[in-house]
């Protein structure tokens, strides 16, 4: 008689890999066969992974629709195994999947629409944030500005595409009834997703200038290297103004010096 | 006769004797506003495994207002893989911060070779199958600091191998492990109609003195083959053949239990799921009278 440990092997293999011998474990009742008792196993398992990546990646669902998306779900658990029992962690490549599925290359933006809608969860399950203590920083002179490192909020994601994917985010929102179209040449888009204090997420276009000083202190650069790298991007970027902003809004919620 | 004493959510704020219902964030705003009138709340700790954002900021909120339950998923309990620990530490921060009278899971298993079904698999019902069920929960609660309650599962496949009924399997699983068993009336009557046994069998096999918690939820039924399989959708409200198979747990078990109404998918409006409650609650009253 095969082990509770062999047993769990093979009904793993019946429900992952279309295996065949776990059906002879299966008592064959009430006028069904072990074959299709599995099955049962088999939709659920996979209608439960389905459903995690639509909640995850509605925008997608929408783009793609649901035959499209099931498949992408069957191929994409193939390749990345859930590894937690917790169903939330599931999901977490779709973006890098989608990147290099076949079947999507005429889509080449889906990666990036799903990067951001992955970013939007990530964002909605971050740790708290502190509030920046703007008495501290008032206190530091302003010859070591330049020395300041800022910390950005952990419910923040900075996002890059060369793909209009706000705007193809924003016409596939539930509820969204304006002007449908997408044009795909229109450039792309620098997008920070932030938690508001009212824990809602947002999404906000970034200025070239806004996008270089955030990228920068979010990667550990001093203050000065993080202006320069900002006024190169955008010369008539107006610092005092977009540093105030993005302190005001909770996206800078430290600093060392 | 206990191996073990048992915890009976006796702690600070103990879950009453009454029906509570399961929180799913559709209703996190309406209730935090409404306060609806039901005995307590069940949780799912997985959903507030994440260390920040809106789910644990209304746990916070509504646990000020009702005792709580963590009803765990994702443990795997009897798979034969290492206990996830990483799972497990998470889940004792829940109870450190959140407090919850009780907390329980499954008899069950989810995962081998660190790959998960993310889904409650049946066991065979063998006794090297109950005595790993029996060291896995006892470790649990080792590891906890504290006693667990197991659920019984709805299953769509019996194992050639098993030889134990499974309702001798849980109680036996509660006896030797010193945990409680939290009796799911709406798995039992969909086991029944599955794999064509008696439910009232199972329900007077149960000795009372184990049953801390009930469960009741609504199926779908599915044709497979031209034959019926009812699945355990928690989608629909509790229908009569459970209501009746309710009431006679109740009675059998002597006293009024904990009993909650469990709705995942197609969550209706908040006081369906409180209407559901209330029914609940008066067949406790009526078998047993409502404590004060």
């Amino acid at each position: 008689m095969a082990s509770l440990r062999e047993l769990q092997q093979s009904f793993a293999a019946a429900i992952f890999a279309n295996d065949h011998q776990f059906a002879a474990h299966i008592r064959s009742a009430g006028g069904l066969r072990g074959e299709q008792r599995l099955s049962i196993y088999r939709n659920n398992t996979q209608a439960n992974f389905t459903d995690a990546l639509r909640i995850t990646y509605p925008v997608v669902d929408r783009l793609v629709g649901d035959g499209f998306f099931r498949y992408a779900a069957v191929q994409y658990l193939a390749q990345h195994p859930s590894a937690s029992g917790d169903l939330q962690e599931f999901g977490g490549s779709f973006p890098e999947f989608l990147e290099t599925f076949e079947a999507a290359a005429q889509l080449p933006y889906l990666a990036d629409v799903a990067r951001l809608e992955l970013a939007q969860e990530q964002v909605f399950y971050a740790a708290e944030g502190d509030f920046l203590d703007t008495v501290a920083l008032s206190r530091v002179p302003q010859e070591r500005y330049g020395e300041l490192r800022f910390i950005l909020n952990p419910a923040s994601r900075l996002l890059s595409s060369t793909f209009p994917i706000l705007r193809i985010w924003q016409v596939n929102q539930e509820g969204y009834h304006g002007d449908q179209s997408v044009d795909l040449n229109a450039g792309g888009v620098e997008l920070l997703v932030i938690r508001q204090r009212n824990m809602d997420v947002e999404i906000q276009n970034l200025s070239a200038g806004d996008c270089a000083l955030l990228r920068a202190l979010r990667d550990g650069q001093d203050f000065a290297t993080a202006c320069e790298q900002a006024m190169t991007a955008q010369p008539d970027f107006d610092i005092p103004a977009g540093f105030r902003r993005h302190v005001a809004q909770g996206a800078l919620v430290g600093f060392s010096l | 006769m206990l191996s073990k004493p048992t915890m009976s959510g006796l702690g600070p704020n103990p879950i009453p004797a009454r029906a509570g219902v399961g929180l799913r964030s559709g209703h996190y705003r309406e209730m935090l506003e409404t306060l609806p009138p039901v005995g307590w709340l069940e949780a799912h700790p997985e959903n507030f495994f994440a260390v920040g954002g809106k789910h644990l900021h209304y746990l916070e909120q509504l646990r000020a207002h009702y005792p709580l339950s963590l009803h765990g998923v994702g443990l795997s309990i009897g798979s034969t893989d290492p206990l996830n620990t990483r799972h497990l530490d998470k889940l004792k921060r829940l109870i450190e911060r959140f407090e919850p009278a009780l907390v329980s899971e499954h008899v069950s298993w989810g995962s081998v070779n660190g790959r998960y079904f993310n889904d409650l698999l049946p066991l065979p019902y063998t006794e090297e199958a109950l005595a790993h069920m029996v060291t896995r929960v006892s470790q649990i609660q080792d590891y906890l600091g504290r006693a667990i309650l197991v659920e019984n599962v709805s299953s769509y496949l019996q194992y050639e191998s098993s030889t134990i009924p499974e309702w001798e399997f849980v109680a036996a699983l509660a006896e030797r492990a010193g945990c409680g068993l939290l009796l799911d009336v709406n798995n039992i009557y969909v086991n029944a109609c599955n794999h064509d046994f008696d439910a009232s069998t199972y329900v007077r096999a149960i000795p009372a003195g184990l049953v801390q918690e009930i469960h009741l939820a609504g199926f779908t039924v599915n044709t497979v083959a031209d034959r019926s399989i009812l699945i355990d959708t928690h989608s629909r409200p509790v229908c009569d053949d459970v209501w009746s198979l309710y009431r006679q747990t109740v009675q059998h078990l002597g006293a009024a239990v904990p009993t909650l109404i469990e709705w995942d998918s197609d969550l209706p409006p908040l006081d369906v799921l409180v209407g559901e409650a209330r029914h609940a609650d008066a067949l406790l009253d009526e078998c047993h009278g409502l404590p004060a």
